[in-house]
């Protein structure tokens, strides 16, 4: 038998049936649709994240603590016993940072430095962490602006404010606050009003050793909230210049325990981070700072982690999409068998005009392969489109509540064929069973005229 | 003349359970090429067993069977099949037509396993429904035509491939006295026109006395007497 015969045969025999065939296609396409829209969620999930740590550079950062930083999150009373251990500790200071700067592949270097301040605009006023952010980072990638331009001098009285918290100052149209003054209040030390010995009217809130400054800052951009925005080094709603933020006194601080630890000034800053030419850098990088004695830690380490939780949720995912496909393909078993019994006449008949057992196995393997191409399609395209349409939704709620629009599904070139293939594979199993029936069937048995 | 096909001690026992029943019991006979061979003998006496092992639908328990020098007996059975399609071709009592096929269609399916193209398995279809005189209704089903006519679409469609030797096997069960005649009329036609070697199986002995060129006799799987066969 010819190859174009065997295909014209099994769609004749298909269409013979029509609704039976219709009703056993229509399970792989359930089946095939399920673990389309069950892949591409994983996998939609997974370029978003990596597309969006690549677009922000995520890979090229690193960020640098020391020791006792790392113990500082930890139980207070480990760091007390750690810290008269070894006081020679290698303190993150501008002395390291130069240094680091130094270091071949590194394109900037910046202390994580946020300050609690009180925010003035539109008669309104928000308690927001200010991160100080050089302006060379400003007008990187990493700062996503939505409109206005980043501070381009470090001694500019400037900054960059995100439209989250414009939202929550009551600005409706963003674009009017560019360029617009706003006032920032910070809490310093007035050491004027603190006396060492009387803690516990300190604790009360008695005297507060704290005193209020104002200074007026011009708004030049408007930053883009960020669909992922928890890992970035960006960890604030508003973000000031360098230069202008050594002008500010405020307290450095944003742990209590660092109110009341010794006043030696060592401790330099809690967290650096670096931006690298290239992620292919870190690895050197990262052995150099653990030589001067600093931790680090690089997004990209964490990123293997994400990975072994995607492969997990591909897996979950998959594994829903293929009982629906089992399913289907129980239904291609009873569907062949069924026609067997009904065509048993005429595989007998066909043997005696001379089809050898290869002819009779081939045209069932067509005929379950056909369900399983037709399947394959039909499924992938509802995958598609049930995906489609649960993305407009999720989106559409979303939205309402801020969050910028994400594709979640994603559908690679791989998965589309890979579907269809896997569905004509699946279609093969389930009808090798019916086929070997078939072939089986004694023709003197079959013409046994009763 | 040489024989189309020799047996040779031809036995064929089926076993139903524990009970063994011997269709055919050494079975020796040899048919001439373009020799109409009529088989009779009641219903049980071997007769379908007979025709089925020498179309090779069929294996024998023991014995021989050659058919123009090769031993069908041996062989396995894609090379059966490759003997039913080309050098055998068979009828049956209730002509085994396929119901959703039409007429033209039914008798170019065996040319369909003989890997012919689609525009030539028309043609010669359309031959040889012609010289079964069918022409006109190659486009009706089976449930369209009259039981002789699908048993002269059955004879096309063993024909198509142009065999040397056609297997009837109660090719007139299914049909009335006149339709009887007029079929058998067609494969003696065959026979002495184109020189068709015919088996032809029956229970009616009037026809084949009349139409066959020699005549066996069946009863219990044995030959118990024949005229010319030998």
């Amino acid at each position: 038998m010819r190859l174009s015969d065997y295909i014209e045969q099994s769609f004749t025999n298909l269409w013979k049936r029509k609704l039976r065939s219709f009703l056993t296609t229509f399970g792989v396409v359930i089946g095939i649709g399920a673990l389309v829209a069950m892949i591409s969620f994983g996998k939609g999930i997974q370029k978003n994240v990596s597309e969006s740590f690549t677009q922000l550079e995520l890979f090229n950062y690193l960020t640098i603590f020391t020791d006792s930083a790392l113990l500082r999150l930890g139980d207070p009373d480990i760091r007390q016993e750690e810290s008269t251990d070894d006081g020679s500790k290698t303190v993150l200071d501008d002395k390291v940072i130069e240094k680091i700067k130094g270091m071949k592949g590194v394109e900037a270097v910046f202390a994580d430095i946020r300050f609690p301040a009180s925010v003035k605009f539109n008669q309104k006023e928000e308690f927001v962490l200010i991160q100080v952010l050089p302006s060379e980072l400003a007008a990187s990638k990493l700062m996503k602006l939505r409109m206005g331009e980043p501070f381009v001098q470090d001694d500019d009285l400037a900054l960059i404010i995100s439209d989250s918290l414009l939202s929550r100052l009551k600005v409706k149209e963003f674009s009017s606050a560019l360029g617009k003054e706003i006032e920032i209040s910070t809490l310093a030390f007035d050491f004027s009003r603190i006396n060492p010995m009387d803690l516990s009217s300190i604790l009360q809130g008695d005297t507060l050793p704290f005193a209020r400054e104002s200074y007026t800052f011009r708004i030049t951009g408007i930053a883009e909230r960020m669909g992922f925005g928890g890992p970035t080094p960006l960890r604030s709603d508003m973000f000031i210049p360098p230069g202008v933020a050594k002008g500010l006194k405020t307290l450095p601080f944003s742990n209590l325990w660092d109110l009341f630890r010794s006043p030696k000034q060592q401790q330099g800053y809690a967290l650096v981070n670096v931006k690298v030419s290239s992620p292919q850098n870190i690895e050197l990088i990262k052995e150099e700072i653990r030589k001067m004695g600093l931790r680090s830690f690089a997004m990209i380490d964490h990123f293997e982690e994400f990975k072994t939780g995607f492969l997990f949720l591909d897996m979950v995912l998959a594994i829903v999409g293929m009982i629906a496909l089992c399913v289907a393909s129980l239904g291609i078993v009873n569907t062949m068998v069924m026609s067997i019994l009904e065509r048993y006449g005429e595989i007998g008949i066909m043997k005696a005009v001379g089809a050898s057992d290869r002819d009779v196995k081939k045209i069932f393997f067509f005929e379950s392969s056909v369900i399983g191409l037709l399947g394959g399609v039909f499924g992938l395209a509802l995958g598609w489109v049930v995906s489609g349409l649960i993305n407009q939704v999720v989106n559409y709620f979303l939205a309402k509540q801020g969050v910028p629009f994400i594709q979640y599904f994603s559908f690679p070139w791989w998965l589309c064929l890979g579907a269809v293939a896997f569905s004509i594979t699946v279609s093969l199993l389930a009808g090798i069973y019916p086929a070997l029936r078939a072939a089986r069937v004694d023709p003197v048995v079959a013409l046994r005229h009763d | 003349m040489s024989a189309i096909i020799k047996t040779d001690r031809l036995t064929k026992i089926y076993t139903m359970g524990r009970v063994q029943v011997v269709a055919l019991k050494d079975v020796t006979l040899s048919i001439e090429r373009g020799a109409f061979l009529g088989v009779t003998g009641s219903s049980g006496s071997g007769k379908s067993t007979l025709l089925n092992l020498l179309g090779g639908l069929d294996t024998p328990t023991s014995g021989t069977i050659e058919a123009q020098g090769k031993a069908i007996s041996r062989m396995n059975k894609d090379e059966l099949a490759r003997y039913r399609r080309h050098e055998v071709g068979m009828i049956f009592q209730s002509f085994n037509l396929i119901p959703s096929f039409t007429a033209l269609e039914n008798v170019a399916l065996p040319l369909l396993f003989a890997g012919v193209a689609k525009r030539e398995r028309r043609q010669r279809a359309m031959e040889v429904l012609d010289k079964v005189r069918l022409a006109p209704r190659r486009d009706h089903r089976p449930s369209e035509l009259s039981g002789g006519e699908q048993q002269r679409v059955a004879i096309a469609r063993a024909l198509v491939n142009q065999p040397d030797l056609l297997l009837a096997d109660e090719p007139t069960g299914n049909l009335d006295s006149r339709t009887s005649e007029e079929i058998v009329r067609v494969l003696a036609d065959l026979n002495q026109r184109q020189a068709l070697t015919v088996v032809m199986v029956s229970h009616e002995e009037r026809l084949l006395r009349e139409f066959s060129s020699h005549l066996i006799h069946l009863e219990d799987g044995e030959i118990f007497e024949g005229e010319g066969a030998g």
